[in-house]
């Protein structure tokens, strides 16, 4: 029963991140290529101040010299572009699959891993996601997973300005913890205090800051910027209610004893 | 809500709390490898998908 259960929510995570992938195709990866356009345009100029070509090139390397190369690469008025596909040697597409056959890929995995965690608050408050209540579900895991934290971090488009990647990552990860943990008292708490709470915990985040760029120029035009945030916010909507009620779906059909 | 007690899923106590940590840890650790790991590959085979998810990326 245990491993039906895990694997309900695989199969609902599967079919959501193929929606997803073909949500993103309509209009957020359109304007992550556009992007790249602006960004790819300076390589030649920053093509001397660049390390020599067999130095590796991973950006999110945790050694020092790479962090100093990425903070300053961040802090750079002139984003060079990394780790894009066919741009260096090392990284690259994994199993030499198409640019499109990685993101479905990696949406395949991220809905099957969002789907397993939405399945394990069900169960761990006894509060199982059914086709009823799924599309709730799903609002909140957007709530908690993408429009809180962009409250601070918006979705960026490949090229934009940002501070130390380490920073935002744990900025993030405590921004989707506390909007869950607080989206979880302020919905299905009863008692006054917890609702208190909970939108302290909300707000935690916010008041703390997240960790912001010093210089906010970019190559690439802010208008991208602004269709790219509300695209990627739009379609992970679309994801996470689509997942929540097929998540909810499957549970109702297969798994009533 | 009144619908936990129409539970879809029909599971023992100790069970249901075994199948939730599993599911956590599992669902956690893809999607931590999806969105947030630091492999190179990782990053570019993910790479449009962490930034129409919003991860943190670059």
């Amino acid at each position: 029963m245990i491993v039906k259960t895990l694997l309900a929510a695989v199969v609902a995570g599967l079919i959501a991140g193929v929606f997803m992938t073909g949500a993103q195709e309509l209009r957020v990866v359109p304007l992550i290529l556009h992007a790249e356009e602006f960004e790819n345009a300076e390589q030649p100029a920053v093509q001397p101040a660049t390390p020599p070509a067999g130095e590796q090139q991973q950006h999110s390397s945790l050694s020092g010299a790479a962090l100093l190369g990425e903070v300053l690469a961040a802090l750079s008025p002139v984003t060079p572009a990394y780790a894009h596909e066919g741009e260096h040697e090392d990284g690259g597409i994994m199993f030499g699959m198409s640019r499109f056959s990685g993101t479905l890929l990696a949406n395949l995995v991220a809905g099957a891993g969002f789907a397993l965690l939405l399945t394990a608050i069900g169960l761990l408050s006894n509060r199982p996601v059914t086709f009823a209540n799924g599309v709730y579900w799903g609002a909140c895991g957007w709530l908690a997973v993408h429009l809180l934290p962009a409250i601070g971090l918006p979705p960026e488009l490949p090229g934009f300005p940002a501070a130390e990647l380490q920073d935002r990552q744990l900025w993030w990860i405590a921004t989707v913890l506390l909007s869950g943990a607080g989206l979880y008292l302020l919905a299905l708490r009863g008692e006054m205090i917890a609702k208190i709470a909970g939108l302290v915990l909300i707000a935690l985040p916010h008041i703390y800051g997240a960790p912001q760029p010093l210089d906010i120029s970019s190559n690439v035009p802010a208008v991208l910027g602004a269709e790219f945030a509300v695209a990627a916010l739009a379609t992970t909507l679309g994801f996470w209610l689509v997942l929540g009620v097929v998540l909810g779906f499957i549970n109702d059909r297969f798994l009533k004893a | 809500m009144a619908t936990s007690t129409l539970s879809s899923v029909t599971l023992s106590l100790s069970d249901r709390i075994t199948a939730g940590f599993l599911a956590l840890l599992v669902g956690g650790f893809l999607v931590f490898g999806t969105g947030l790991a630091n492999s190179a590959t990782i990053h570019d085979t993910a790479h449009d998908v962490r930034h129409s998810f919003g991860f943190p990326c670059h």
